[in-house]
């Protein structure tokens, strides 16, 4: 029998890395590239796409909304999906395999099907064609990411012996909720509103469809510019990269301070 | 009314009765355990008690007041769960002062409490530790400190030593039994384990399929067990069945055996006599003793249990058991012809 030596494990692994690295550093040095297709390398060096794209008199606007829009779903996601979760988890486990299927939907509908039906539906002032309207459409098309992670930490600690323990200590529903569920599913809630926010700060074709010109977001920016010139496009991904890197360093960091303890439980488990 | 109060409590789980007619008087201080097969209803009894299910008939009263309707955070319970049921975020002291921190309890009180109770469940050291740092052992003394902590009225327990190893078990509910009697409080403990029960409480209560079988304290119930459910739930004990032959003999497979004097059942035609291993004496030879029962048999298996050799033995196809001390000189081997004796007022009769 073949032996897998050290050397094909290690290759493999290294193959699978430079694939899913290699498109971003290049994007990166095409970013800061003079000029680059006629040579292997670039042929010079320089900063002046960053400056055409800072000085671009949307930069900072579109930036802005697609914040706006990413924390709003964000948010939204959390305070609709994280209390329904545990309250089916607790009270109603009957409701479980319903809130799986529902959440689980919007995976099947396409960004043009879900954007489109929505402009049908919600075509009145002042919800027609809105940021509002961006925003709701970013929730639901995110619901998964944010109820999966919460759900399978609920699954991993018991919630109702946990509740029931704090009852009987003479805790309330909601200082039940405040000092054992959530620091206990925290890592959960972490995890999805990271991915909420990557999956909504990135979505083009929802806010293409939904406000296009009228409330312009990065993704939208970003598409214009790779009509137009290359280069400037590459740095607006460097900065989308970047800025994706940047929250989620900034969430694990504070989920690392609070919930360490936590971590390390449900590992030692 | 007695300190904790029990009156004609019922629980249904869609057409399943789960517990039935449930009459129970505790009183302060005393320690009740509810024993009885998984599915015999002990542990809903117990989250009735503690408000976490809803009796549908009858009611339930802490001191004097009906606590039915109250809501669990509020009844002045503590329980211990089965699975310890820490709060992985936080420490020891933290899981400890829990329901204080609650109680909005001044620091320096809460601080003075966490001592006392580490101290006396002996965890001094691991005050800062966190839960899953300990052994399953620790983490029980844990759960306990945390619910006596809050000074509670009732103290409920749901099989709390099922998950830990042999010695382990055996070690904490003596520990769990003194510092109940140092504290006084009223305890009922759930359990389907009968030396815990035996060992531990005031009172056992015997549970099947929803009903009591049976109230008493453990001798009592031991040796005037008031069913054949419970005879055989507690102990071993072997059941001889045989016909009447007159007011104080049956016939047991051709033999005629007495039966006590004390005995209930006394006009049954197929009365059941109950023995206990430890009541049987093993003969190597015929013995005489006139006043005694007697059987014969071919002995099938002998088990090793350290303080008794347990001897089962064949007598007409029927299955005794005899526990002989371990100690005892003797050689008995396998398919060996022996003989059995007991004195009829070591016996007992049951209605089938």
């Amino acid at each position: 029998m073949k032996r897998r030596t050290p050397i094909t494990q290690w290759g493999c692994i290294l193959l699978f890395l430079l694939y899913m690295i290699i498109p971003i550093i290049a994007t990166y040095m095409f970013s800061i590239a003079t000029r680059w297709d006629r040579t292997i390398l670039p042929e010079g060096y320089t900063l002046e796409w960053y400056k055409t794209a800072f000085a671009h008199s949307y930069f900072a606007s579109t930036l802005r909304n697609s914040f706006i829009v990413a924390f709003s779903a964000v948010l939204l996601g959390l305070i609709l999906v994280a209390p329904t979760t545990y309250w089916a988890h607790v009270r109603l486990p009957a409701a479980k395999p319903l809130l799986d299927v529902l959440t689980i939907l919007p995976f099947g509908i396409p960004g043009v099907v879900l954007a489109l039906a929505l402009i049908r539906i919600y075509s009145f002032p002042p919800i027609s064609r809105s940021p509002y309207l961006l925003i709701g459409a970013c929730v639901i098309f995110s619901m998964p990411f944010i109820y999966r992670p919460i759900a399978n930490s609920l699954g991993a600690i018991s919630v109702t012996t946990l509740s029931e323990s704090a009852q009987s200590l003479g805790a309330n529903t909601w200082q039940t909720m405040m000092r054992v569920i959530l620091p206990n599913i925290m890592p959960g809630i972490l995890s999805g509103c990271l991915l909420v926010f990557a999956t909504v700060f990135a979505e083009f074709t929802l806010a293409n469809l939904i406000t296009g010109a009228r409330f312009k977001t990065f993704p939208i920016l970003l598409v214009e510019f790779t009509r137009k010139d290359g280069r400037v496009a590459a740095a607006l991904s460097v900065i989308s990269f970047t800025i994706a890197w940047v929250v989620s360093l900034m969430i694990l960091w504070t989920a690392g301070r609070g919930s360490r303890s936590t971590e390390e439980a449900l590992h030692a488990r | 009314m007695a300190y904790l109060e029990l009156q004609n409590v019922s629980k249904l789980f869609t057409e399943v009765a789960a517990v039935r007619d449930f009459n129970l008087s505790v009183d302060k201080g005393e320690f009740v355990s509810l024993l009885g097969p998984s599915g015999c209803g002990k542990t809903t009894t117990l989250r009735m008690i503690a408000g976490f299910e809803r009796p549908d008939v009858g009611e339930i009263f802490l001191d004097g007041v009906n606590i039915t309707p109250i809501t669990p955070n509020k009844r002045g319970i503590g329980m211990v769960f089965q699975g310890y049921a820490l709060f992985p975020n936080l420490s020891v002291r933290d899981n400890i002062a829990f329901g204080l921190n609650i109680a909005r309890k001044p620091k320096k009180e809460i601080d003075e409490s966490v001592q006392e109770l580490l101290a006396l469940v002996r965890l001094k050291e691991m005050t800062d530790r966190y839960p899953y740092q300990l052994s399953g052992g620790q983490q029980q003394r844990v759960a306990l400190a945390r619910a006596l902590a809050i000074k509670p009225r009732v103290l409920l327990l749901d099989e709390p030593l099922s998950a830990l190893d042999a010695v382990v078990r055996v070690a904490l509910r003596e520990e769990i039994r003194r510092i109940q009697l140092e504290l006084g409080i009223t305890t009922v403990y759930v359990t389907h384990d009968q030396e815990e029960a035996l060992s531990m409480s005031d009172r056992v209560v015997i549970m099947k399929d929803g009903l009591i079988e049976q109230i008493g304290r453990p001798d009592e119930i031991y040796r005037q067990p008031k069913s054949l459910f419970v005879a055989s739930f507690i102990g071993t004990a072997n059941q001889l069945r045989g016909e009447r032959v007159n007011d104080h003999s049956i016939n047991y497979h051709g033999t005629i055996l007495r039966l006590p004097k004390n005995g209930f059942g006394g006009h049954d035609t197929a009365p059941v006599l109950l023995v206990r291993p430890e009541s049987i004496l093993l003969h190597a030879q015929p013995p005489v003793l006139p006043q005694a029962n007697i059987l014969e048999g071919t002995v099938k298996t002998m088990t090793f249990l350290g303080a008794v050799m347990r001897i089962v033995v064949d007598v007409d196809g029927e299955r005794i058991v005899v526990d002989a001390p371990a100690g005892q000189d003797f050689s008995i081997s396998h398919a060996q012809h022996v003989w059995l004796s007991f004195a009829p007022e070591a016996c007992q009769i049951m209605k089938e």
